[in-house]
């Protein structure tokens, strides 16, 4: 496995704006287009809090990003509510067992219609880009901490090849619900930890982020991912999760636990590391000013 | 220095073909693969229809993980492997399967013993398909595993493509896999009124640019590539199969789920794909349409294409794949570039099957009804996402002189 820290091949990224979100909030500030908040699960919210407080300390709060900033998200496991399963299965059963016939009549009528909407990984990268007209490149990726190194790393490419002038790298976990507290416990994690958290970085080069006159808040120095193969499908997966934040315990906030991390840490230089239960190791060297 | 990319393997699972030559043999005859839902009981459900893989065998109910590791397995034997380190870029649908399952856990149920059991609902995160591959093959670099909707096969590919051209990685294996064919996939669509309700006559429900289509067909499978540098490959006496020259993607930031109404976001997606190339509007040869036969995407796609080809539009031939396998989602992407790079390989552009009475808002060359011959240098290959994510491939025909 790699996952020693290599040198950016380019001037370290400058990080111009830190935002993050936790636990219900409200994104009603930042859209722009008050209809679509009926469509809004919790990751949605958390996605679009963190994008716009982030956005707003970079100094581009209430611009229009257009073509030339990209997301690079990393996603947390889909969230499903157990009430809502609850009502599905309700109108499902037949003397308390479930009947595909009644489900197929009546059971899938049962839960709101806009569920579908609420709970899909894709959508808190539509409701950033509808929000702050966001036009450009993006990657989506799913569902641990150790695919926002992917993002990372794709965002800066997109950076240092001149693909985009701003990007905003950021994770999103609604993680207290029933499907992904189910999922974590059968891991043998504990799922009292777990937070539903959202951070976002907003990234730019250096030269990009001078020339608009940006505060640095941030530079990233280096950053590397390596990965150990596992087998899924043994009869007895092997799993381990460790979690080691840059002397931050932010285990519980998954996808979002880098970015939540940076807006925390002092002044000086950091390391961040992680080695996540899907076999991604991960570090990362970050200067806060 | 940008490497060039070659295709040197691929594999498919799909509802028209379990393997390449099968999957190419029924793309040039035009066979639909829809038919009656088997999978489950549907008696009841607005959509009974889907597009099946059938005669593949599966461990559990998660069939995606195994149509993923059949079309990897396929499309590594057939490139051999590549030397250094190889990654893995997947398209993955999403986990939800049984209700039944679901009640169990929510009434306290324990973790079932029996591994296929096990891989049910509540116990297959969607990333289980990457790291089962990864762990099959060796491969020693961090998977990434896309959630674009149905975007997510082509942006893998996409994706792909940039870590072996910028030399990040020495090969990948890259495609998307997914089965929704069940009861809450199959439902969750009906409540969004998005499928196909003409039940009574499955093959001819995916109806893409006709005016009398009503909606997309669901369908299911995978598709892998092997993507290696094009010196290496040709160094290791691999078969370059073609070549893929630019890709692009982008946000509609328009509706959450009707595309921008003149195509801006696919447009845009389109345009990055050949600048990213750099070759322009003029030397595309074929159209791979997203196609999806919904009412709001078909016109708008068109749209897009003519904007982007401006007068050559209604010279450049459009397939929908779709019209044949239905919608594979997450997979969509990647099995129609497979039939992409077929039709490049081929010289053939295979049928938009159901085109009867074209949308007068459909004015293209959708190559109705039978496949046409058509020699190609470049053909794009798009996919737009619900939520507004776009992509596009463009790919090369091999030709060993250049």
């Amino acid at each position: 496995m790699d996952a020693q820290p290599r040198p950016a091949d380019h001037d370290p990224l400058s990080v111009t704006g830190l935002g993050a979100a936790e636990g219900p909030c409200d994104p009603t500030p930042w859209l722009r287009q008050r209809k679509l908040r009926k469509f809004m699960g919790r990751q949605d919210d958390l996605a679009v809090v963190a994008a716009g407080r982030a956005l707003e300390s970079a100094g581009l709060g209430g611009a229009a990003l257009g073509e030339r900033a990209g997301l690079y998200l990393a996603v947390g496991f889909i969230p499903f509510e157990g009430d809502e399963i609850d009502a599905l299965h309700a109108a499902s059963a037949v003397d308390g067992h479930f009947s595909m016939r009644r489900f197929a009549t009546e059971g899938y009528l049962a839960p709101n219609p806009l569920l579908t909407f609420r709970c899909l990984p894709n959508m808190p990268a539509f409701h950033v880009s509808i929000n702050f007209d966001l036009q450009g490149p993006y990657l989506v990726t799913y569902p641990g901490a150790g695919q926002l190194y992917a993002a990372l790393e794709e965002a800066r490419v997109a950076l240092e090849t001149g693909a985009i002038d701003v990007a905003l790298v950021g994770g999103v976990a609604h993680q207290r619900n029933f499907l992904v507290e189910h999922h974590v416990r059968r891991l043998g994690r504990p799922s009292e930890t777990l937070e539903d958290a959202a951070g976002v970085l907003v990234l730019e080069t250096a030269a990009h982020a001078g020339a608009r006159g940006a505060v640095t808040r941030a530079r990233l120095l280096d950053c590397a991912a390596g990965y150990r193969p596992w087998d899924p499908l043994a009869e007895s997966p092997a799993r381990d999760d460790r979690f080691e934040e840059a002397g931050l315990d932010l285990a519980g906030f998954g996808a979002a636990s880098l970015p939540v991390a940076l807006g925390r840490l002092p002044a000086g230089r950091h390391r961040h590391r992680l080695a996540s239960g899907d076999g991604i190791e991960a570090a990362s060297t970050w200067e806060i000013a | 220095m940008r490497r060039r990319v070659a295709i040197t393997g691929l594999g498919v699972v799909s509802p028209i073909g379990l393997t390449v030559d099968a999957f190419r043999e029924s793309l040039l005859a035009g066979a639909s693969g829809v038919g009656p839902i088997s999978l489950f009981d549907a008696t009841g459900l607005p959509t009974r229809i889907a597009a099946e893989v059938r005669g593949l065998p599966v461990r559990g109910r998660d069939r995606k993980i195994d149509f993923a590791l059949e079309a990897a397995r396929q499309a590594l034997d057939e490139a051999g492997r590549p030397r250094g380190a190889g990654g893995v870029s997947l398209g993955v649908g999403l986990e939800l399967f049984s209700l039944d399952d679901v009640a169990a856990a929510r009434a306290g149920g324990t973790l079932p013993a029996a591994l296929g059991e096990r891989l049910t609902f509540l116990q297959t995160p969607s990333d289980l398909c990457v790291h089962a591959i990864a762990h099959r093959y060796e491969l020693r670099t961090p998977p990434l595993v896309h959630v674009s909707a149905c975007a997510a096969g082509t942006d893998a590919i996409g994706a792909a493509f940039r870590l072996v051209a910028s030399g990040r990685r020495d090969w990948m294996l890259a495609g998307g896999t997914d089965s929704m064919i069940n009861p809450l996939g199959v439902a969750g669509f009906c409540r969004l009124g998005a499928t196909s309700t003409a039940n009574a006559r499955p093959a001819a429900a995916s109806r893409p640019f006709d005016r009398g289509r009503d909606g997309f067909v669901l369908g299911e499978g995978a598709g892998v590539l092997v993507l290696e540098p094009l010196d290496a490959a040709l160094a290791r006496g691999a078969r370059v199969r073609a070549e893929v020259v630019g890709y692009g993607n982008s946000f509609d930031a328009h509706g959450i789920s009707e595309p921008h109404p003149e195509g801006r976001g696919a447009w845009q997606a389109m345009a990055r794909a050949l600048q990213d190339a750099g070759v322009g509007p003029e030397a595309i040869d074929c159209v791979n349409a997203h196609g999806t036969a919904t009412p709001k995407n078909d016109p708008v796609e068109t749209a897009a294409l003519k904007r982007l080809l401006g007068a050559r539009a209604a010279e450049v031939p459009v397939c929908a794949t779709k019209s044949m396998i239905g919608h594979l989602i997450s997979a969509a992407g990647a099995v129609e570039a497979i039939a992409t790079v077929l039709g490049l390989e081929g010289g053939w552009v295979h049928p938009t099957l159901n085109l009867d009475d074209a949308d007068p808002a459909c004015d293209l060359d959708y190559v109705p009804h039978k496949a046409r011959a058509h020699r190609q240098r470049y053909a794009l290959s798009n996919s737009f996402g619900f939520g507004g994510q776009n992509a596009a491939l463009l790919l090369r025909a091999w030709d060993a002189r250049r």
